[in-house]
């Protein structure tokens, strides 16, 4: 029996190498392998061998069946990948192109606003969505921005009425939230914002994701810790950023975040003006005048808040050179993203 | 805010820091530097040149010939200025050098004479309109030097820019202060504590309102004389792109421009009774000309300085025709004054009249340095312009305020910054910018404001000031302790992100497009004046029609976007977007923004994917109708047809939408009747009025509410263990049935053996009777109980085939 199964093995593995087309291949699976093949009958056969016998013979058995097994799926695959072999059954040239329907992408603002989102989300940051089409007063007023301060400058406004415009920054997201709800608060408010502004690096409407987190003893350090751990998930792990001061009315004290140019590493090209940085977002300590409207005590509470633009984000991440492209919608520049 | 390296180093010695260096500086105390370039770059080939000797010209009068030496070299120049004669040093252009003008000069000849360069005037150089003659250099600057060298041109140029906090950074001044204190080197200042000795002034000045004009210094000089300003100070105004203009002018700028406090002054004897008065416009004063020469409407709230009689100038943004000093003045009165920053920005902007004067005074001015400026200005006019001062002058302060003092506790600052500090370390940054600081006790300073800073008012202020001293690169970075909450998300976001996933998964990719539009789009699509879409949110200074109303639709702006495609040669246009439109409530009110869904389709169905295997197909509606139920199915909300509340429904004839093809809209409906979008092909004629001219699918969806739909429950249902059996039905149905109706009364019939009903093939053609088409369906029957026979199913297929034949006048296909 043993020497049976050892030639029944030697037999089928010598057939297997000298066959060379597909209909060798269907008369020698018929022949060994099939249901009344001649490893079957050996199967039977084992049934009539001694009970002390059997286990060995049947591991026997099986061990070479699988290994021909093995060798005959491998001999199947060389022939249907063989290209050379004629034209038939199981012969396919590949390198035809893979058969997949068309596939359509995000718009990069709404890829990157995902990415942006999704890091403060991990962050334990909630995301709220406010209104376009804003009042003066949560736009700039509950901002410690009044009417006829020299800060409206960097706010060319479209008003539909005396009191109403379109939101020029998401910053109103703090009033409208602080008013709202109670510290401890996590919160970014990603939207579309607008500017009386159009020439080749300004759109009339962009996106901004503003985010503020007010708590007890919340410092400017942890502002630096919050957006650090954000710009080198942004863009790279070992990014070199600087905080610089700056002003906005609601925050104080105000900084600038830069990062280390990232077309140039810093050595100073167009993009950077030179200057090894990119300015990537604004932040600052909520001003405890802000707080003071939403009725928070400044002495108890702190926080920080920051705003970033989408497009100049995704601009600097993806090399785009003209800010028009991204309302144009023309398929050749959204398939790149 | 503009100045050179040069003129900062008046007021701080900078030896030994680079401009980049001083510029980074800058930047990290909030004065973020824009630029720093060299000056006159351009001029860099010009050289200094002595006329050695000028002869008149052998061939013309006008032209004369001069032997000029340019260091070692003797070069012969033809010249036609009245003032070339032996023994001036001027700036000689050499052949090959390119004027700023664009001119090149070349080697000529002229009148048959050889020219070897040409002698410039300061107009061809640029410095300024003087064209009447060459330059005329000191006597004694050596020749064939650079011209920028010689004249003290060859500086750097910093460009700063201020935010509205900093007013006291307008100033070169102030920049040196800052510089100062940052590399802890002292402020040089000539002119401190300034005082106007009042007695037995030759004029008064009266404010109405100190409120309005905190402060009104002037001066009297006499014996003026108008004329152009030595070279120093034109070349201080030229270096920060000023155009000289005269002495009087020019010394108003210069000192503008070193300590921050804009200047005016008058031709004294255009002032009326010997006196100034600030007082607001009354309501008979309409027009004003301005020093420019323009008609400025006034109004009553703006502030006038008057003489006697009348307005002599806007307070603030810009003096007046009528008391312009000219060439002739002699007599002048200086002004240097305070006005409230509020009062000076409306005026500004109703006059849409922006000066450098009402850059500052909207953001404040120092009231405790008025003086020192004028007081500068005074000695540079007796030095520069012969003027004799005339004792006493006027200083109203009607507004003076005590010197600003904060407590700064410590131990606040230290908190908000995440930094300990102490005394001594905020006592020596402020001290080192001009604060004041005492200590109160252990925790808490006294820090006196200097009057300069007018931004500084509150404890958070001079925090602010601590960590920009500090330098915020040298705060510590930390991450807040917060209590652990989970953040809720609002279910339109992910419903709006499953959305996105699955239609980029079919090829559609995302638009995005304005919220602003044109309702010219509304019209093409031909919706009724009274439709409530065509009452859009209007903007009041839209930047252009296309740009004027808020958007009340998606689709205008997704059949441009087909337009430009097809323009650029991408025929094949699968987009959608998600944003919102504005419904118009009440005027001054917010209005109502919806989000919504809408999806374009066009050209071939498989677009860029591999014509080797999907034969290039052009799109119809059912592949817009498919990719809604694709969409809706993937939503796992309650599905399209086969699972109600959403399903795909013919609208009433009378609410199909005039932009569509009313045999080819489907509306989708969820629940008994809630419409919440459609599915439509978009008619031709719309098509061609947004310059399309292939067909056109178009689905919208109202996003909030599928918002309010429920998901579906997922809930498992045994998996059959006993086959299925499956029969075929072909039948042959008048043409105008519809297919789905079909299914649907084969459905009705609600047999339980009938597990599906599917139409496999719907074919009209020539071998079928006329007017008839044949509609197969395959119907799988299974019982939970029993394996099915051919002869079990048999009863309830024939009863399928007759109740088809009855209901759709049928006839049984044989084969």
């Amino acid at each position: 029996m043993e020497q049976t199964i050892v030639r029944l093995r030697d037999e089928a593995t010598q057939q297997l190498t000298q066959i060379s087309n597909a209909a060798d291949l269907e008369e020698f699976r018929i022949r060994y392998l099939g249901r009344k093949g001649l490893f079957g009958t050996i199967m039977r056969e084992l049934g009539t061998v001694s009970a002390e016998e059997r286990p060995r013979l049947g591991q026997l058995a099986n061990s070479v069946k699988a290994a021909i097994e093995d060798l005959f799926a491998e001999k199947q695959t060389a022939l249907a990948g063989d290209t050379r072999t004629k034209k038939g059954q199981g012969s396919i040239d590949i390198s035809l192109p893979g058969r997949y329907p068309e596939q359509g992408r995000l718009h990069p603002v709404t890829q990157i606003m995902n990415e942006v989102c999704a890091i403060f989300e991990a962050l334990g940051f909630s995301v709220a969505e406010g209104p376009d089409v804003e009042q003066d007063h949560y736009n700039f007023e509950a901002l410690n921005i009044p009417a006829h301060h020299p800060a409206r400058d960097m706010h060319d406004s479209f008003y539909v009425s005396e009191s109403i415009l379109l939101r020029t920054h998401t910053s109103p997201m703090q009033a409208r939230i602080m008013e709202a709800c109670q510290p401890p608060l996590r919160v970014i408010a990603p939207g579309k914002v607008y500017r009386c502004d159009s020439d080749i690096t300004h759109t009339p409407m962009f996106h901004q994701v503003e985010g503020f987190l007010v708590d007890t003893k919340v410092s400017f350090a942890d502002l630096k810790g919050v957006l650090t751990i954000f710009t080198q998930k942004m863009f790279a792990k070992d990014l070199a950023l600087r905080f610089r001061p700056s002003f906005f009315p609601f925050t104080e004290p105000s900084a600038e975040v830069d990062i280390a140019c990232v077309i140039c590493g810093g050595a100073g090209c167009r993009v950077c003006k030179q200057t090894g940085w990119l300015e990537i977002l604004g932040a600052g300590m909520i001003d405890p005048e802000v707080f003071r409207m939403v009725g928070y005590d400044p002495e108890v509470y702190s926080g920080f808040a920051f705003g970033l633009g989408i497009e100049r984000i995704a601009m600097l991440k993806y090399g785009i050179n003209d800010i028009r492209l991204y309302y144009e919608n023309d398929l050749r520049f959204l398939s790149q993203f | 805010m503009k100045f050179t390296i040069d003129w900062l180093n008046e007021f701080v010695n900078t030896d030994g820091f680079s401009p980049q260096e001083l510029a980074d500086h800058l930047t990290m105390l909030g004065l973020e530097v824009e630029t720093v370039s060299s000056l006159y770059q351009e001029l860099a080939p010009i050289r200094t040149a002595l006329i050695v000797s000028a002869q008149p010209h052998p061939d013309a009068d006008s032209l004369s010939l001069c032997q000029v030496a340019v260091g070692e070299e003797n070069l012969q120049i033809v010249c036609g200025a009245p003032n070339a004669r032996a023994g001036l040093v001027t700036a000689i252009a050499l052949p090959g050098t390119t004027l700023p003008g664009g001119v090149k000069i070349k080697k000529s000849k002229v009148r048959g004479v050889e020219s070897f360069g040409m002698l410039c005037s300061e107009q061809e150089l640029g410095f300024s309109g003087a064209h009447s003659g060459i330059m005329e250099l000191p006597a004694g600057t050596p020749s064939g030097q650079s011209l920028v060298h010689a004249l003290g041109l060859d500086t750097t140029l910093v460009e700063v820019d201020l935010t509205p906090n900093r007013s006291d950074c307008a100033s070169v001044i102030g920049i040196a202060r800052e510089i100062a204190g940052a590399i802890r080197r002292p402020l040089q200042l000539s002119i401190e504590k300034a005082v106007i000795d009042k007695g037995a002034a030759s004029f008064s000045v009266d404010i109405e309102s100190s409120e309005l004009c905190p402060r009104y210094c002037a001066r009297l000089l006499t014996g003026i004389t108008v004329a152009p300003s030595p070279w120093w100070l034109r070349k201080r105004l030229l270096s920060i792109g000023l155009r000289p203009i005269n002495n009087v002018v020019d010394i108003t700028n210069l000192v503008m421009m070193e300590y921050g406090q804009p200047l005016h002054a008058f031709d004294f004897t255009a002032l009326a009774g010997q006196k100034i008065v600030v007082r607001q416009a009354h309501e008979h004063e309409l027009d004003f000309t301005t020093l420019d020469g323009v008609v400025r409407k006034l109004d009553p709230d703006m502030l006038l300085i008057c003489d006697g009689q009348k307005p002599v100038a806007i307070a603030g943004v810009m003096g007046g025709l009528n008391s312009e000093v000219s060439d002739n003045s002699t007599a002048i009165l200086l002004e240097s004054a305070c006005f409230n920053p509020v009062s000076i920005r409306k005026t500004a902007r109703k006059l849409n009249l922006s000066s450098e004067a009402s850059y500052r005074f909207e953001r404040g001015v120092d009231p405790g340095g008025c003086v020192n400026a004028l007081e500068r200005a005074v000695q540079l006019l007796s030095d520069l312009a012969g003027g004799t001062v005339v004792i006493g002058g006027g200083d109203q302060y009607g507004g003076q305020r005590p010197l600003k003092s904060l407590t700064l506790r410590i131990s606040r600052a230290s908190q908000l910054l995440g930094m300990a500090l102490d005394a001594s370390q905020i006592t020596f940054v402020l001290c080192a910018i001009g604060f004041r600081c005492k200590e109160k006790d252990a925790d808490t300073l006294w820090v006196g404001v200097p009057s300069f800073r007018v931004d500084v008012e509150r404890e958070i202020d001079l925090i602010e000031e601590v960590a920009r001293l500090i330098g915020y690169n040298t705060l510590p970075t930390s991450l807040p302790t917060v209590q652990m909450s989970y953040p809720e998300q609002e279910k339109s976001r992910s419903i709006k992100a499953e959305i996105g996933r699955l239609l980029v998964g079919i090829g559609y990719s995302e638009a995005i497009n304005y919220s602003f539009t044109t309702d010219k789009h509304l019209r093409w699509l031909g919706l009724a004046e009274d439709d409530p879409r065509c009452h859009c949110l209007r903007l009041l200074n839209p930047l252009s029609e296309e740009q004027s109303v808020m958007r009340t639709m998606l689709l205008p702006g997704l059949l441009e976007n087909v337009e430009r495609n097809i323009n650029f040669q991408k025929n094949s246009v699968k987009l959608f977007e998600i944003g919102k439109v504005f419904i118009p409530r009440g005027k001054n009110e917010q209005p109502e923004e919806k989000n919504r869904l809408a999806m374009v389709i066009s050209g071939n169905r498989f677009g860029e994917a591999s014509p080797y295997h999907y034969q290039p197909a052009i799109v119809d509606f059912l592949d817009a109708k498919g990719a809604v139920e694709y969409l809706l199915q993937g939503l796992r909300l309650h599905g399209v047809s086969a699972c109600p509340p959403l399903s795909l429904v013919q609208p009433e004839p009378s609410l199909v939408e005039p932009f569509v093809v009313p045999t080819q809209v489907l509306g989708i409906q969820a629940g008994e009747n809630q419409n919440i979008g459609m599915v439509a092909t978009i008619q031709p004629a719309v098509l061609r009025k947004f310059g399309i001219k292939q067909a056109v699918f178009y689905c919208e969806l109202d996003l909030e509410a599928l918002c309010q739909l429920d998901a579906v429950v997922k809930n498992f249902t045994e998996l059959p263990v006993l086959p299925a059996v499956h029969r075929d039905i072909a039948m042959l149905v008048p043409e105008f049935v519809s297919a789905g109706s079909m299914v649907a009364a084969v459905l009705a019939m609600q047999e339980p053996l009938v597990e599906r009903c599917v139409i496999f093939d719907v074919y009209q053609g020539d071998s079928l009777q006329q007017g008839c088409k044949s509609v197969a369906l395959s119907v799988s029957y299974r019982s939970a109980q029993k394996t099915l026979t051919e002869k079990n199913v048999e009863k309830v297929h024939v009863k399928i085939i007759k109740e088809l034949g009855s209901q759709f006048e049928g006839i049984l296909r044989e084969g």
